[in-house]
């Protein structure tokens, strides 16, 4: 055993004090509420997706005539195939779910401020990943809502001025869709996206290592929040937790509530209703009010507003001290935002 | 949380995550195995139910195991549900305490399936049963067997034979498609049925008379004639006078919609050289696909709409009974409603039907328009709308046209010359009005009843080589070849024994039908 240890060592020069030295940074208290652990959440299930995901892809064949049938292969024949589907579909739900909770939970413990504008952003930029990876996922299927639903979304871009119609162009390999499409949503889905956000989240935790995770103290018992405890094990086990807990709760889903095929694509038949996964509800109701290039316009203010909101409230904060501005705008966002979604979801059209 | 409870929690939280990927293997299982027609299915069996399942499941095993794959048994339908009968019913008798009849009439079934029912009762499947004295049963009642038992021509070795039944054929062949009028034996020798039993509008007898010399065995069933059941006929004419027999298509004990589904189980009597509708369906591109796809057609569906459960093929069932995108999925138990030409008789008439169902043979415009009650535009119109879920109305059109045509050319160069000639020679009194008794009533019953029926179907259903070659070219050599050569012998026989009269007005019969100019080629330069 010794030798072992000495082979090891020999060639990975770090000791086990030096590993526990790095391992047991010291987390604040206030990591010990459950809600903080929402930042590892879409980790863990962005791993999962990575696995579910190259499981899928010994099935999956991205061309028009070959996508519904391998899909269809996935979930009725190959073992396992339905469940594998399924828990890749619910941690896509659960990923973008607990990314925006995440993000609302930074947002209202201002953790976004200096020095930490750049991880937000950061931040910002998985928010878009993801919401990317969940579109050009649920379009590889080849039923109706994949194929209206790119066509409507290629659409969307085209409405934006000047960059629109190349936007278009990149996102559906020509003017429209077609035989192309398909392996360059795959390749998007599969590989550009997944790398940028590997990338991305190296950076988000890198800076957060650099930077030290925000000390919030809550104010009504600052004695519980002051003071740290060791990564290892003790959050480590509660992360650990939590993954469990999605775990069960991914399985349960699928096994309850397994994934389903629409009816196949048919670009002749143009389907009474369209409407994406949920998670776009937001932006396709805001379409809806305000048609056209403005929606679009707006649309993207919005997200552009989002992303470099530590800078406003820094200039609010600067003009209005201890107005809580910024809190009354994540409220009165946030409520829009779930107004809007279930507006969406409650109407047929 | 402290540390040591923290791992109390993932060791719970890893042994729930452990069990929930058992439910996943247990899940796959049962996938599996119900992909191999081997699941588990979960059979309710009521509590009336629950004796007769105790004891036939060792007296009839096989009898259980089908009911146990029906959507019944998953449903609570269990064997007294469709067997209890009244005590004042015919049939019923006591069966260790509860009342029951053998033979499940579609007036049992209505019990639940009250529009399955009145659909059924009003179709051309339900009078099935009235080619009973029919020409065609005339054929197998006398013809092929004898009206009386008679005694043997000799010794059979190894067996002893007292009497013949003379209608051995018509029991296993024409009744067990049309259906038998089901008797019962009286006590005194007679054969009881819906005839002498009279049931009222509730199926129970009205002649107390006739159920008071009902033959019972020690344990006080019934006992049926044999001729007359066995029998799933699927115009039975059952004793408590509704018509038909839905195990005819919906087999017993299963019921099972796939196989009503398919073909096959129509080809129980849709077949053959007289209306070989499945042969034909099977030289059809429409039974060519069907062959290639019937995998992929969700035969097993709870629900089998065409457009939203499957669209590969049409089946029988698709095009004369199933519903489909554009009628809501609406089943019809009357195959007819979607038929515009009856192709039966030897001259097709078009479908128009009076209210209850038949086809209408007056020929006044006026008086035709006030019986009409179903036109048989309408009924194609259905079939159309079937039909356009695969293709346009231009190629509906086109397909109907020739359909109409063919048929058309059939009855006029053929069907009505044929009849001429025959209704010649009768009336004449050529030929005797018993019917089989001289070759030439052979030969025009093999041109429309085989030949005609083939070719007309052929057309109908897209086989070329039932329209052409086993019919209108088989049609064609019939007529000319045998009908007309032979009426003329007929004719020449009675000029021979000096009826020139009644010879020479049948000859200006075919003369002028050969004078017409579609049979001048056959004798004219």
């Amino acid at each position: 055993m010794g030798v072992l240890v000495r082979w090891i060592q020999e060639r990975v020069p770090i000791t086990g004090d030096e590993l526990r030295e790095l391992t047991n940074e010291p987390v604040p208290n206030h990591l010990k509420r459950w809600w903080f652990c929402l930042g590892g959440t879409p980790a863990y299930l962005f791993v999962v997706q990575i696995v579910t995901g190259i499981l899928l892809a010994f099935y999956y064949q991205a061309s028009p005539e070959t996508a519904y049938e391998s899909v269809r292969y996935i979930t009725e024949e190959a073992s396992f195939g339905w469940f594998v589907r399924s828990l890749h579909k619910w941690a896509a739900t659960l990923m973008v779910a607990s990314v925006i909770l995440h993000q609302l939970r930074v947002y209202f413990t201002g953790a976004y401020r200096k020095p930490r504008e750049i991880n937000w952003m950061i931040g910002m930029c998985l928010l878009v990943c993801t919401l990317t990876v969940g579109f050009t996922g649920y379009s590889l299927v080849y039923e109706q809502l994949s194929f209206w639903g790119a066509t409507v979304g290629a659409n969307i871009a085209d409405g934006v001025p000047v960059v629109g119609g190349l936007a278009k162009q990149l996102l559906l390999a020509g003017e429209e869709y077609n035989d192309r499409t398909l392996s360059r949503f795959f390749l998007l889905h599969a590989a550009v996206l997944p790398t940028l956000m590997v990338i991305l989240i190296a950076v988000h935790v890198t800076l957060i290592r650099l930077q030290g995770v925000t000390e919030f103290v809550d104010e009504k018992h600052p004695e519980k929040d002051r003071g740290s405890f060791n990564f290892f094990p003790d959050h480590l086990y509660t992360e650990l937790i939590m993954g469990l807990v999605i775990m069960i709760l991914l399985t349960t889903l699928s096994t309850i509530l397994p994934a389903t095929m629409g009816p196949p694509a048919d670009p002749l038949t143009t389907p009474e209703v369209i409407k994406p996964e949920w998670f776009f509800y937001v932006a396709f109701r805001w379409l809806k009010l305000f048609s056209g290039t403005a929606a679009i316009l707006s649309l993207g203010f919005i997200v552009f507003t989002m992303f470099v909101w530590p800078f406003i409230d820094a200039f609010l904060e600067k003009r209005w001290p201890r107005s809580e501005a910024s809190v009354w705008i994540g409220i009165v966002g946030t409520l829009l935002i779930i107004g809007l979604t279930l507006w969406e979801a409650a109407v047929e059209h | 949380m402290s540390l040591s409870a923290k791992q109390a929690v993932i060791g719970i939280l890893g042994f729930l995550f452990l069990l929930s990927l058992v439910f996943v293997q247990y899940t796959e299982v049962t996938r599996r195995r119900a992909e191999a027609g081997i699941g588990e299915v979960h059979v309710i069996v009521p509590d009336s139910s629950k004796a007769c399942v105790d004891c036939h499941v060792q007296s009839t095993p096989a009898i259980i195991d089908h009911w146990k794959s029906s959507n019944h048994a998953t449903t609570g339908v269990g064997c007294y549900e469709c067997h209890l009968a009244d005590p004042k019913d015919a049939d019923s008798f006591d069966h260790y305490g509860k009342s029951i009849a053998t033979i499940v009439t579609p007036r049992d079934c209505a019990r639940c399936h009250q529009q399955v029912f009145d659909e059924f009762e009003a179709s051309h499947h339900a009078a099935a049963g009235n080619i009973l004295a029919s020409l065609d049963n005339f054929l197998a009642e006398t013809v092929e067997g004898a009206r009386m038992p008679f005694a043997p021509h000799s010794p059979t070795p190894g067996d002893s034979v007292d009497m013949v039944n003379g209608g051995a054929s018509v029991a296993v062949g024409c009744m067990q498609c049309h259906g038998s009028k089901v008797a019962i034996e009286g006590t005194d020798g007679s054969l009881i049925t819906m005839d002498e039993l009279a049931p009222d509008e509730n199926g129970q007898p009205t002649n107390l008379d006739a159920v008071a010399k009902i033959l019972r065995t020690d344990d006080g069933r019934p006992v049926f004639h044999a001729s007359t059941w066995p029998n799933t006929g699927i115009g039975r004419l059952n004793l408590d006078g509704s018509a038909g027999s839905c195990s005819a298509c919906h087999s017993r004990h299963d019921f099972s919609p796939r196989r009503a589904r398919q073909p096959e189980n129509c080809g129980k009597c849709h077949l053959g050289p007289d209306h070989p509708q499945k042969e034909i369906y099977e030289e059809s591109k429409h039974g060519v696909a069907y062959r290639d796809l019937k995998d992929e057609m969700n035969l097993n569906g709870k629900e089998w709409v065409l457009g939203e459960d499957y669209s590969q093929a049409p089946t029988c069932a698709t095009c004369h009974m199933s519903g489909h995108m554009r009628n809501g999925g609406k089943v019809t138990h009357d195959p007819g409603e979607r038929i515009s030409w009856t192709n039966r008789p030897p001259i097709s008439l078009r479908m128009d039907t009076d209210i209850n169902g038949a086809v209408i043979k007056e020929k006044d415009p006026a008086v035709r328009r006030e019986l009409v009650a179903d036109t048989w535009q309408a009924k194609r119109q259905r079939m159309k709308d079937v039909c356009s879920h695969c293709h346009t109305s231009t190629y509906l059109n086109g397909f109907y046209k020739q359909y109409d045509d063919f048929v058309v050319l059939y009855n006029e160069k053929f069907a009505k010359p044929g009849t001429m000639i025959m209704d010649a020679l009768k009336t004449n009194g050529l030929i005797t009005a018993k019917q089989f008794d001289e070759e030439i009533e052979w030969t025009w019953f093999y041109l429309w009843h085989h030949e005609g029926r083939r070719a007309r179907h052929g057309a109908s259903m897209m086989a070329p080589d039932y329209a052409h070659w086993h019919g209108m070219y088989e049609v064609a050599e019939r007529f000319y070849q045998e009908l007309i050569p032979q009426a003329r012998e007929h004719a020449d026989h009675a000029e021979e024994e000096g009826e020139t009269e009644a010879a020479n007005a049948v000859r200006k019969v075919i003369d002028d039908i050969l004078a017409r100019p579609e049979h001048a080629w056959f004798e004219n330069e």
